[in-house]
């Protein structure tokens, strides 16, 4: 957790923009990140409303139209129960979008209070923290997550909780590094100078300050954690079917490996998402 | 110079096998304090079948029915010779569990690395050698789109695409040729992501430094430029990447080897979990944060020696990881 130091820099700056560049209007939106907006929008307003989005019944299959291919009636084919597999995405959508919440939560909350200690306190708070932060990025993240869920009992909610606990040390790394450069800044020194309380600095103007970088993190963490989410629930430890987790889709799918759509449908979903995220993440980098 | 390095070796040193205790001691908490009492669990689970008079034996066996102070000392004490006790699911000792499957592991791993390594290099070759406007912005997109994939998605369609289609390998054997090949592939492709985005940032740094236009304004040409001038300065930090994957790889290795269904320590953990047999999931976490902590180690101590401009300054320096670690949050680690 200590300062990089090299004599002739190996690493690039990231380009800062100046202050003079006017301020990001739609217009000069890229037209890849606004088709990311678009499906992580679609993708939110599925798990707040799905039953808009289709008509029919993610549970309840029909038997005579089991593993049909992909068709208008069938976008996305139906599986061996004869349930509409879009209609599984659309609903699984919820469940996906809100455990990547709770892990993203957890992941902001506790790990950005540890970072944001660390690196305003510093001294013996910041030493115990580092090292807390150095045994949490020791432990393979998804090995964390897998022994974190297993000692809560398998379901979705716990693989949530699990994934936000391997993100913890992330998330405290980035807060720490955003908060120890603002703490320099000359504004923070006025402030401490004004009779501006450690709080009050904390709140007003380090809290802000770091805020944009980790809201940068979150949004990159929101992707991953649909991706540690959905294998978690691949290996059977979120709820078991009905739910239809992404992850949990493509897992009953590759049973029905001559059927590929049952993979490839919630495959491609999952993967568009979570470009999307990415894609989001780089551009709220660009537009600091 | 020397002595500042000997004590940052000495320091990092330390440093490793405090972490490495630490890290055994948090997944002693996480299995023991959280809620939930897995054991009783499964011992009193009626699938399982055990009589009262087993489920005292097994408690007393495994020292279950000590406070939780004496079971730390007698399990960190055995984690301190190698021991992991005995595994409640068979009853046989942890470490002979683990040993068996590590072989297996440990060549999908390296292979899984290799072939990251493989196609991190291309990728990042193309981003300097292809026209601007042909490709180069796809050869970009590349990392981000593996970023984005579920390792047991890549998995599946290598099994659909090559093993069903084009039959080159059969899934009731995985431990063939090219079953394993597949299964490194799919190990590697996301890991080769976070590698290839750290090349590729360091690459066009490097060729925007001002030596790099003396040698072009020289006449030197992009391919001996490239090989000659820019990949070593560009590939030391992968250095520090590649320890960093070390988790990644363990973590991957985990769906890859459930996915092709191969034995190893994924299946094994996977096992475990369903059975939810810490034994031996503690001692994989802390087996994985040994293997860890180690090979960043030999990364730390190595890198000095590597790289001549890095001036050590009290002895707690570290490797620099990517190419915006503190303004920007790093590539990501991806597991899944």
């Amino acid at each position: 957790m200590s300062v990089v130091s090299l004599s002739s820099a190996v690493q690039a700056a990231p380009d800062r923009r100046s202050a003079l560049r006017p301020r990001w209007s739609p217009l000069q939106m890229s037209p890849t990140v606004a088709l990311a907006l678009a499906i992580v929008t679609l993708v939110i307003a599925w798990s707040l409303a799905p039953h808009l989005f289709t008509s029919q019944d993610p549970v309840n299959g029909v038997p005579a139209h089991k593993l049909l291919g992909p068709s208008t009636a069938h976008w996305f084919g139906t599986d061996h129960l004869g349930r509409d597999v879009y209609a599984r995405v659309v609903y699984g959508a919820a469940s996906s979008v809100t455990s990547a919440l709770i892990a993203v939560v957890i992941g902001v909350a506790v790990g950005g209070l540890m970072g944001l200690l660390a690196g305003f306190l510093g001294g013996w708070v910041d030493t115990v923290l580092a090292r807390l932060v150095d045994i949490l990025l020791a432990i393979p993240r998804f090995l964390l997550a897998v022994i974190v869920v297993t000692a809560l009992g398998f379901d979705t909610v716990n693989t949530a909780i699990a994934t936000g606990v391997s993100a913890v040390a992330v998330f405290a790394r980035v807060m720490r590094a955003e908060v120890i450069k603002t703490r320099q800044a000359t504004f923070v020194e006025a402030s401490f100078l004004q009779g501006g309380s450690r709080w009050y600095v904390l709140w007003r103007h380090v809290l802000p300050n770091a805020s944009r970088s980790v809201l940068t993190l979150a949004v990159l963490q929101f992707g991953l954690s649909i991706l540690v989410i959905a294998s978690l629930a691949f290996l059977g430890y979120g709820d078991p079917p009905p739910a239809s987790d992404w992850g949990l889709l493509i897992a009953t799918g590759k049973d029905y490996l001559r059927w590929p759509w049952l993979v490839y449908a919630p495959a491609f979903v999952t993967i568009a998402t979570v470009l999307s995220l990415n894609r989001i993440s780089r551009w709220l980098r660009e537009t600091d | 110079m020397r002595n500042a390095y000997l004590r940052y070796a000495g320091i990092r040193l330390v440093q490793a096998v405090v972490v490495v205790l630490l890290a055994y001691l948090f997944t002693f908490v996480v299995v023991s304090i959280l809620p939930g009492d897995p054991v009783t669990n499964v011992l009193r689970d009626p699938q399982n079948g055990f009589t009262e008079e087993q489920i005292k034996t097994i408690i007393a066996a495994q020292g279950l029915d000590q406070p939780i102070s004496v079971q730390l000392w007698t399990s960190l004490s055995g984690f301190l010779v190698g021991d992991f006790g005995v595994s409640m699911r068979s009853t046989r000792p942890v470490t002979t569990l683990i040993a068996e499957v590590l072989p297996s592991t440990l060549i999908l791993a390296s292979a899984g690395l290799a072939v990251a390594l493989l196609l991190a290099a291309a990728i990042a070759y193309g981003t300097q050698f292809l026209p601007k406007r042909l490709g180069q912005g796809i050869v970009r997109a590349f990392p981000s789109l593996f970023l984005s994939v579920p390792g047991f998605v890549i998995g599946l369609v290598l099994i659909h695409a090559f093993g069903f289609q084009l039959g080159l390998f059969r899934v009731i054997e995985p431990d063939s040729a090219w079953a394993t090949v597949f299964a490194a592939v799919a190990l590697g492709i996301p890991i080769s992501a976070q590698i290839a985005e750290v090349l590729i940032a360091n690459l066009d740094h490097e060729s925007g430094q001002e030596y790099a236009a003396v040698a072009r304004s020289r006449g030197l040409g992009r391919v001996r430029l490239f090989a000659k001038h820019l990949l070593k300065p560009s590939s030391l930090p992968v250095v520090t990447v590649i320890a960093l994957t070390v988790g990644e790889l363990l973590g991957g290795s985990l769906i890859t080897e459930t996915v092709f269904g191969r034995t190893g320590i994924g299946s094994l953990v996977q096992r475990s979990a369903a059975a939810q047999d810490l034994p031996v999931l503690q001692a994989v976490v802390s087996l994985a944060a040994v293997v860890f902590v180690l090979v960043n180690l030999i990364a730390d101590l190595f890198y000095p020696l590597l790289d001549p401009r890095l001036k050590l300054v009290g002895g707690t320096e570290r490797r620099p990881t990517s190419a915006n670690e503190s303004a920007a949050p790093a590539p990501g680690s991806v597991t899944g």
